[in-house]
């Protein structure tokens, strides 16, 4: 499928340095539709959807902030801590969502792996089935996040 | 030689169409000269076209902005008298209906176009940019950052209020950035500032001060700003902090040690482990000296080889415990800290007969 212009633009501010310092593409050339598409297809394939990824991780996170950035144990199976910083971080797409400057990290009890989010993720993953780029720092891999958040 | 003409005629069309650009650019853009009215008396002439954070900041008038004109942190909002068009689909996430309804504006989404008048208020005119030198850089704990700030100006602040740091571009980064950080220091100190940095995972400015900043750079601050700062009443204070949240209660402790309020203080310090406590030497020597300053550090997962026998627990639980211990007396509460505290240590301080209207807050939102 090609990219419109509008497309264009939303990933150039997915860029590094233009919102956030390390952007939201990592080393992926691809463009957006097609980073996009390629994630949309690996969530039908495993019969999911982007809100019940969304869900969980945002559950995760509502239960990790009452630790105020110490480790909250949730359902006997996630560690998670969430860390607040000053400030927002304005949606990509520029459609005048925001969200809190959060990082949050859960550690898999079960698994012994962790992964990193922020609440632009959960926004990305639930408004515009966007997991970013490969080697973004903040890429959340259909497949492997919906294993460790123990959905499939 | 078809293909070859074929490219020269794209070619020329191309530069044809950009030189038409370039034109319309200059000339549908060229708002000339404007007049710039500020609370009705001050009147500049500036250049139309650009943003009127930018060119508020042109006449030296700086508006209080955490993200520096990025249309994220919703800081920089002036009342705007004139009629300069609807609101912008950036801004309405940061305006609430009163604000709208009385026409605040985020001034860096609005572009001045022509004769503007607004109202701010006055104090901003004493707002100044400060081009300081790195005097010292020091390790506090894994994740902050203790930075001395010099310069040759003076600068007068009230303790608890922020300066804005500019860091310049750098890496991936292409344009300055700036991000507001509390004084730690004590406002008697006149040609300089202290701030607590703590390094934020891929935050833009916190790097720069953790993995770039030397002693001796040239760095550009903007301030002071805010207006968290110690009440003057004689009830009894709770301070409560978090991480880098120590720095405006420090700057309001050294204050009022150097000006003799003698005011029953209890500074409520919370971290997770050992390794996340800072200035214990500097409360301790504080509390020496101020009989009526208590300083509660209380870690909420504290290793084994911490070996900590103090308070233990999130920070709202140690707050309430205290709180249930000495009874209802007259409070006013002072916090700094991530949002989720804040709105956690109000509730706990509502319990305990704090109303709201005596909490203040730094909140890091």
């Amino acid at each position: 499928m090609k990219q419109t212009p509008d497309l264009g633009k939303v990933q150039e501010n997915m860029k590094a340095g233009q919102i956030t310092g390390p952007g939201f593409l990592g080393s992926d050339e691809r463009n957006l539709i097609d980073i996009i598409r390629e994630d949309e297809q690996k969530i039908s394939e495993l019969g999911l959807s982007n809100e019940i990824i969304a869900d969980k991780l945002e559950m995760l996170m509502r239960q990790g902030e009452k630790g105020f950035g110490s480790p909250i144990i949730v359902d006997n199976r996630f560690v998670v801590i969430v860390d607040e910083s000053r400030g927002y971080v304005p949606c990509p797409f520029r459609h005048g969502h925001l969200s809190k400057k959060v990082n949050v990290n859960v550690r898999s009890m079960a698994l012994k792996k962790e992964i990193d989010y922020t609440p632009i993720s959960i926004h990305l993953i639930r408004e515009h089935g966007f997991y970013q780029g490969k080697g973004s720092l903040y890429r959340l891999d259909p497949e492997e996040v919906a294993k460790f958040l123990e959905l499939i | 030689m078809q293909i070859l003409i074929t490219a020269l005629v794209l070619g020329g069309i191309s530069a044809v169409l950009a030189a038409i650009i370039s034109v319309a650019d200059a000339v549908l853009n060229n708002y000339g000269d404007v007049k710039l009215t500020v609370n009705g008396s001050k009147t500049y002439t500036v250049k139309g076209g650009s943003t009127l954070l930018t060119t508020l900041a042109g006449e030296k008038i700086f508006i209080p902005s955490a993200c520096g004109g990025k249309g994220s942190c919703g800081l920089c909002k002036v009342k705007v008298l004139s009629n300069i068009g609807p609101i912008l689909p950036t801004e309405l996430p940061y305006l609430a209906a009163r604000e709208k309804s009385e026409n605040i504006r985020l001034s860096c989404q609005v572009k001045v176009k022509g004769d503007i008048s607004i109202e701010i208020p006055d104090e901003l005119f004493n707002i100044r940019e400060y081009v300081s030198t790195v005097s010292t850089i020091r390790d506090l704990t894994h994740d902050i950052k203790e930075v001395f700030f010099s310069f040759d100006d003076e600068i007068n602040f009230k303790a608890g209020q922020y300066v804005q740091l500019i860091v310049p571009p750098y890496g991936e980064i292409k344009e300055s950035t700036m991000r507001a950080y509390s004084m730690s220091s004590q406002p008697s100190i006149k040609n300089g500032v202290e701030l607590l940095i703590r390094l934020v995972p891929n935050g833009i400015v916190t790097t720069y001060v953790h993995k770039y900043l030397k002693e001796k750079d040239e760095v550009r601050l903007l301030g002071p700003f805010g207006d968290f700062f110690l009440r003057n009443t004689d009830t009894d204070i709770i301070f409560i902090a978090g991480g880098s949240g120590m720095a405006p209660i420090k700057s309001i402790i050294l204050d009022m040690k150097e000006k003799g309020i003698k005011r029953n203080a209890y500074y409520f310090f919370g971290a997770r482990s050992k390794k996340d406590l800072f200035y214990l030497d500097l409360m301790e020597e504080i509390e020496r000296e101020m009989p009526n300053f208590h300083f509660i550090p209380a870690l909420s997962n504290a290793l084994p080889e911490d070996n900590w026998e103090g308070e233990s627990g999130l920070i709202t639980d140690v707050v309430d415990r205290y709180l249930a211990r000495q009874g209802e007396i007259e409070r006013e509460g002072y916090l700094c800290g991530s949002p989720g505290m804040i709105n956690a240590c109000i509730t706990v301080l509502g319990k305990h007969g704090i109303p709201e209207n005596k909490i203040y807050f730094d909140k890091f939102g």
